[in-house]
């Protein structure tokens, strides 16, 4: 059967030496499509295998821009807060905006807070 | 994702000084993650429209335009020609086809024009994001025709197979 070559990702990994022998893993990219809504039934084979290019794409922008914030900074260790600095820079990134966002760095952790005033007091 | 492979790419990115903080690798595994779901509620939305079940590639290149993905479509695009090409050459293909052999000589002609391209690399300016990164290509032109053809229909053959001559034309 056709699927089973192709989800052993050699393919993938053949069809451009730039990538090198490993691309994201397909049945890995498939878990996720089908989680991303109760209603997904069916994919087609060559939608994993497209997301495994464009989740490379995707990583290669969103490091890239990342990595402009570390630089900004005056860094050379790209930190969480740089790739949430180019996440709320860029339009098409707005979808990670919560994602990001979260973390211990968040507003809405009132025990850091309050552990702050009594210090500083 | 498994963050081996999060971590290959971004290095292929970062020049050979650079660092990654343990939690800048976390969260760039987790946006990939949250990217893919992103797309793919798209692209599902479109298949439920369009009374279809199975999310294609069409699908999800579709959403990545409306998305404002659009600098990936070219490349994309390019990636999934050559693949389906390779899977003609192994044997038949179902499901979709692209081109459906009507003239089989001409296949490998026209996809041996893209043999060149094969050493595609994406530059990402990030000094501007435009939308149309490689201008008013005919393979955006071309994919629009596939985008509004059904694609689990027949019909959608004939512009299919526009689309690829376009292309091959513009190597």
């Amino acid at each position: 059967m056709r699927q089973a070559g192709t989800y052993s990702g050699l393919l993938s990994g053949g069809l451009s030496g730039r990538t090198g022998p490993h691309s994201l893993p397909l049945a890995r990219i498939k878990k996720i499509m089908k989680k991303s809504g109760d209603d997904v039934k069916m994919i087609s084979g060559e939608a994993p295998i497209l997301f495994s290019k464009a989740c490379e794409l995707f990583i290669e922008e969103l490091t890239q821009r990342s990595w402009m914030m570390t630089i900004q900074g005056k860094r050379r260790t790209l930190h969480k807060e740089d790739v949430a600095s180019a996440v709320m820079a860029t339009d098409i990134l707005d979808f990670l905006v919560n994602l990001v966002s979260n973390s211990s760095h968040s507003m809405d952790n009132p025990v850091e807070v309050e552990t702050i005033a009594t210090s500083k007091s | 994702m498994p963050i081996a492979n999060v971590i290959r790419i971004m290095r292929k990115i970062l020049p050979s000084h650079a660092k990654i903080s343990d939690d800048a690798k976390e969260t760039i595994q987790e946006c990939v993650s949250e990217y893919i779901s992103f797309i793919t509620s798209e692209a599902n939305e479109r298949c439920q429209r369009e009374q279809r079940k199975t999310i294609t590639a069409e699908d999800v290149l579709y959403a990545m335009s409306k998305l404002g993905f659009d600098d990936y479509i070219e490349p994309l695009t390019i990636y999934l020609h050559r693949y389906r090409e390779l899977e003609g050459e192994r044997g038949s293909v179902r499901g979709e086809p692209l081109v459906k052999t009507r003239n089989n000589n001409n296949n490998v002609d026209q996809f041996g024009a893209m043999a060149g391209v094969g050493t595609y690399a994406p530059a990402f300016h990030v000094s501007h994001h435009h939308h149309g990164f490689f201008g008013g290509s005919p393979m955006g032109a071309g994919y629009m025709n596939m985008r509004d053809a059904s694609s689990n229909a027949g019909s959608s053959h004939a512009a299919a197979l526009a689309n690829v001559e376009a292309f091959a034309h513009h190597k």
